[in-house]
């Protein structure tokens, strides 16, 4: 009688990875694919029949696709190539939103290595506290950064002031590509820096040494040991940059202006007039592109992952060299020019954004939008956005959504890095919430489940705190997929098979043997999801319709008026709120363990 | 149908979800099930007489439960950074009618009931306040059943200016209105008079407008360059078929919008997307000339700013102006209420406190406001907007040549 519990948890540890996936399956679908599908969907059924003539009409016009639209009224591919390489060539809203996330990716791959090499290979004192807070830019409203831009690269900017006083000619910044290309570069560098650093400390020193031991010198065993297995990081994250950047949508009308419109601009224009078939087949058309970025991506992924069994981290070097060798004066040099170009880019927007929030009109300090916050909170009346509850509801979401985030991702990442046929394809599919558009993510939601469905006369309905942490869980596993999958991959698979062998289940084989190997990249994905959950705007409002479960963003977007005080107050809200989930997750996630 | 068009029946599908909405699990997932119930939502006959007993029947029949009057409404109606007048216009019609208003602001404002009404759910409102003129062609395109009721005749309805009023069909009063217009620094430059005045040289750059497809102003302002230029026919755009074409004010038939909009470009003219990037922009003197509201010294004297930073321009004496209008329901469960409320809004002191409350213009030609207040909060001499007739089918293609036109990569 005694064995019978033993035998069911026997069972459900052999069964647990199987029923975590159907679980990830269940979420993804109710709260993804589904919603998402019933926008989608309206790109061919046009008055309940299928038609492809809004979908053709949009790839034959020129005004999205340049030159490319010819490919589809007829003309040849290489007539359309001579078009295109034309000086005069057109490449139309799809075309420039693509060459403009092209040039994104490159900024903030650029911007974000130097960040991940000096966080994994140099001691200093604070340097956990600043790997943690690195992704801290990725939580905050466009709004925000539109804000500590104008106040930086603005006419009457920071920048210019300083430009002016070393007696260097002004720049005129604003409304140009290069001020989005900036903004970009600031949500997303840091992603680079982030995903980059949990790869290189995932780095085998023995394997190192024994390079070195060969007669390989530093930078030899940097090329041929480190680099191969930075790879998948960086191109993770440049894939994720371009993506994410190929989607952009308030930032480029704030800081471009509409002559830098990109593809979201315009569904968010035409779902809002509810041309919601043209609007969906636009939507179509860029999800169709980030996934073939993504698909690409994994493509590679799959073709060079590289083999560790075990793991023992490089030692760091100290930021203050024991000697002043040519090598280390040359980094030391490059570290402290990377520090001043950081401190504008990064630095200067979050420094205005604080000074904005303790500034009147006229330039002098007042406490005055914190005072606003602290009113709002005792007097706001039960309709009203309060900050209080904001606060509560982002972390409770927050830690929640992450909790749901982990164990989905994990699921996936095994999935698609143990599965032989269609990973790739599987990968790409399961990256999907990065990938669709946000204002189609947001229609769905309302359509698919504030609104319900009707099954057996009955009309089911799902929103509330619930809702929001599923969503926000699906918005953010992908990144738990992307930080664990590529270490997973690495992994030799005879330590799996040896594993079972001994008698152990699958999940705990994983649990025991895989995870703590990847830990940095688990560690990385938990900072994810909680930053894509506490920055969650578009499901949060229409799941939080009618129940008191508004976030900080959402409070801000509320805050927003003639003064933007009271919003930049609650935006530095988010932003220490932010701060402190992050330095908790790195604390309870630990350092690399050491074997 | 008819029993189940009853407001009794109404309440307890309510009572059910919000039981729903507390206990166990789904509660927790925030699951509701709802009995679908064919003519619940359906277009019932003109119950309003019994509705209006109905309403008190209610109460009496499940006890002592007050009837709700929910309210839609954009959020800043109700909860902006400085003043709302949702507070207010809570607590005062709840001292006088047995009644509790309820605020609902879904962040997509009237779409949000349109995609309700579109996917067969129930509206659960009973009134929208806020409506423009646009929403209204919107939901009249989109829908084929009546999203709105007609008003009827409500109690000091006459007052309503003629010029405000918007729907042909009566469903929408307008309660208040504001004016597009442009706001300069007076301490950098003198805005010009005239729309050819910023093509000058020396306005180069020095205007900061809004993207008619996200912001509302930056819509209003693109209809007044079409009000003055015309939209020059149908050739070769996208404009609305037919021959509805707008005859510009400036007389000139070869000489359109975007003949207008050409020059602007050409004069350097930012575009940006919503109105908050442009005062944002604007306020750390990236450029002179916002488009913004005509009562923006209200906002500058409240925050004790200098008034010479902060003036107004109606060029050409005009400015575009948006009437902002209240629609009852056709699925409303408290239609008699929610006229009781619309007439409220329209008293005179009433009138006064939303212009204050919402900085805007009150909709009636009674309405009590103090002198001081005309002093900051400035109106045209002309003001001009198009009707309903107007923008019905002619709009999308307008914003979309627009479009075209300035995004053209």
């Amino acid at each position: 009688m005694s064995d019978t519990p033993h035998r069911l948890r026997d069972r459900v540890k052999r069964r647990a990875l199987a029923a975590l996936t159907a679980a990830t399956v269940a979420v993804l679908v109710v709260v993804f694919y589904y919603p998402v599908g019933t926008v989608l969907v309206e790109a061919v059924v046009v008055d309940g029949r299928l038609t492809l003539t809004v979908f053709a009409d949009l790839l034959r016009d020129p005004f999205y696709l340049g030159e490319v639209a010819r490919l589809f009224t007829g003309e040849g591919p290489v007539a359309v190539a001579r078009a295109l390489a034309a000086p005069d060539r057109r490449l139309g809203i799809v075309g420039f939103t693509a060459y403009q996330a092209v040039l994104s990716t490159i900024l903030s791959v650029a911007l974000g290595l130097p960040a991940a090499y000096v966080l994994a290979r140099f001691e200093f004192p604070g340097r956990r506290t600043l790997r943690s807070v690195t992704i801290l830019p990725f939580v905050l409203p466009s709004i925000m950064v539109a804000v500590g831009f104008v106040a930086t690269f603005g006419r009457n900017g920071t920048l210019n002031a300083v430009l002016t006083a070393v007696g260097v000619p002004r720049v005129e910044l604003m409304f140009t590509l290069e001020a989005i290309l900036i903004a970009h570069a600031f949500y997303n560098a840091p992603l680079v820096a982030r995903v980059t650093t949990a790869a290189w400390e995932s780095v085998d020193a023995s394997a190192v040494e024994t390079a070195r031991s060969l007669g390989a010198g530093p930078l030899r065993a940097f090329l041929d040991v480190v680099a191969p297995q930075l790879y998948p990081a960086v191109l993770t994250s440049a894939a994720l940059t371009f993506v994410f950047t190929f989607g952009t949508f308030p930032i480029v009308l704030a800081l471009g202006g509409f002559e830098l419109a990109t593809v979201e601009v315009f569904v968010y224009r035409l779902a809002r007039d509810l041309q919601y078939a043209e609007a969906a087949a636009l939507a179509l058309v860029e999800l169709a592109i980030a996934l073939g970025v993504l698909f690409a991506y994994l493509r590679y992924e799959a073709a060079t992952a590289v083999s560790a069994r075990r793991v023992r981290p490089l030692p760091r070097k100290p930021l203050w060299p024991t000697a002043w060798t040519p090598r280390a004066l040359a980094e030391r040099a490059g570290i402290v020019t990377y520090a001043g170009i950081v401190a504008v880019v990064f630095l200067a927007p979050i420094v205005s954004m604080l000074l904005a929030s303790v500034t009147t009109a006229d330039g002098s300090l007042t406490l005055d939008h914190y005072r606003f916050l602290l009113t709002r909170q005792q007097t706001g009346a039960a309709f009203q956005v309060r900050p209080w509850p904001a606060v509560r509801n982002s972390v409770l979401f927050a830690g929640a959504s992450a909790l749901v985030a982990l164990p989905m991702g994990v699921v996936v990442a095994v999935i698609t890095t143990r599965a032989s046929r269609g990973r790739s394809l599987v990968g790409a599919v399961a990256m999907a919430p990065f990938a669709v558009s946000g204002i189609v993510v947001g229609l769905g939601l309302l359509r698919g489940l504030v609104f319900g469905v009707e099954v057996a006369g009955w009309r089911i309905a799902v929103a509330g705190s619930a809702a929001i942490v599923a969503a926000h869980a699906v918005a953010g596993y992908p990144f738990v997929v992307r930080t664990v999958a590529p270490g997973l991959a690495s992994l030799d698979a005879s330590l799996v098979e040896s594993a079972r062998a001994l008698g152990a289940s699958r999940a705990r084989a994983l649990f025991d043997i895989e995870l703590p190997l990847v830990w940095p990249g688990v560690v990385a994905g938990a900072a994810f999801a909680v930053a894509i959950s506490m920055g969650e705007f578009t499901a949060t409002v229409v799941l939080a319709t009618g129940a008191d479960a508004y976030t900080m963003p959402v409070a801000i977007e509320r805050f927003i008026g003639r003064r933007l005080g009271p919003a930049t107050a609650m935006g530095v809200v988010l932003l220490v709120v932010t701060g402190v989930s992050f330095l908790v997750i790195e604390r309870l996630g630990g350092e690399v363990r050491d074997y | 149908m008819d029993d189940a068009t009853t407001p009794a029946r109404r309440h307890s599908r309510r009572r059910f979800l919000a039981l729903s909405g507390t206990t166990g699990l789904a509660g927790l997932a925030g699951c509701s099930a709802e009995r679908v119930d064919e003519g619940a939502d359906g277009e019932g006959d003109e119950s309003n007489g019994t509705d209006d007993a109905g309403g008190t029947n209610t109460t009496e029949e499940t006890g002592d439960e007050q009837p709700t009057l929910t309210v839609a409404t954009y959020g800043a109606f109700v909860d902006a950074p400085s003043v709302s007048p949702g507070a207010w216009l809570k607590d005062t019609f709840e001292s006088r009618v047995d009644a509790t208003v309820e605020w609902a602001t879904p962040d997509n404002e009237l779409n949000y009931y349109l995609e309700r009404a579109a996917s067969g759910a129930s509206i659960d409102a009973d009134l929208y306040v806020g409506l423009t003129t646009e929403d209204l062609v919107r939901a009249d395109t989109e829908l084929d059943a009546d999203l709105f009721a007609e008003a009827g005749a409500i109690d000091g309805g006459d007052a309503v200016r003629d010029g405000l009023r918007f729907d042909p069909f009566g469903r929408a009063v307008p309660f208040d209105t504001g004016y597009v217009s442009l706001v300069y620094d007076g301490t950098e430059m003198t805005a010009p008079e005239t729309f050819e005045g910023l093509l000058d040289d020396d306005h180069r750059g020095a205007l900061i407008a809004q993207n008619p497809g996200s912001s509302s102003t930056g819509r209003s302002f693109l209809l007044h360059t079409i009000h003055r230029f015309g939209d020059g026919g149908d050739e070769g755009g996208y404009g609305g078929g037919g021959d509805e074409t707008v005859e510009g004010a400036d007389g000139d038939p070869d000489y359109d919008y975007l003949d207008y909009w050409a020059d602007l470009q050409a004069n350097d003219v930012r575009v940006l997307g919503s109105w908050e990037d442009a005062y944002t922009a604007w306020s750390n003197g990236e450029a002179p000339m916002v488009v913004s509201y005509s009562t923006d010294q209200v906002f500058a004297a409240d925050a004790g700013e200098e008034l010479e930073r902060h003036q107004i321009r109606f060029l050409n004496d005009e400015a575009y102006a948006t009437p902002e209008g209240m629609a009852v329901f056709a699925d409303a469960d408290e239609p008699a209420l929610a006229r009781e409320f619309m007439s409220f809004l329209l008293e005179p002191a009433v009138q006064g406190e939303i212009a204050k409350r919402n900085v805007a213009f009150p909709a009636t030609t009674t309405a009590a406001l103090p002198d001081e207040y005309a002093s900051l909060a400035k109106e045209p001499a002309t003001p001009v907007t198009f009707g309903y007739d107007d923008l019905q089918g002619s709009l999308d293609g307008w914003i979309t040549d627009w479009e075209r036109q300035v995004a053209g990569n």
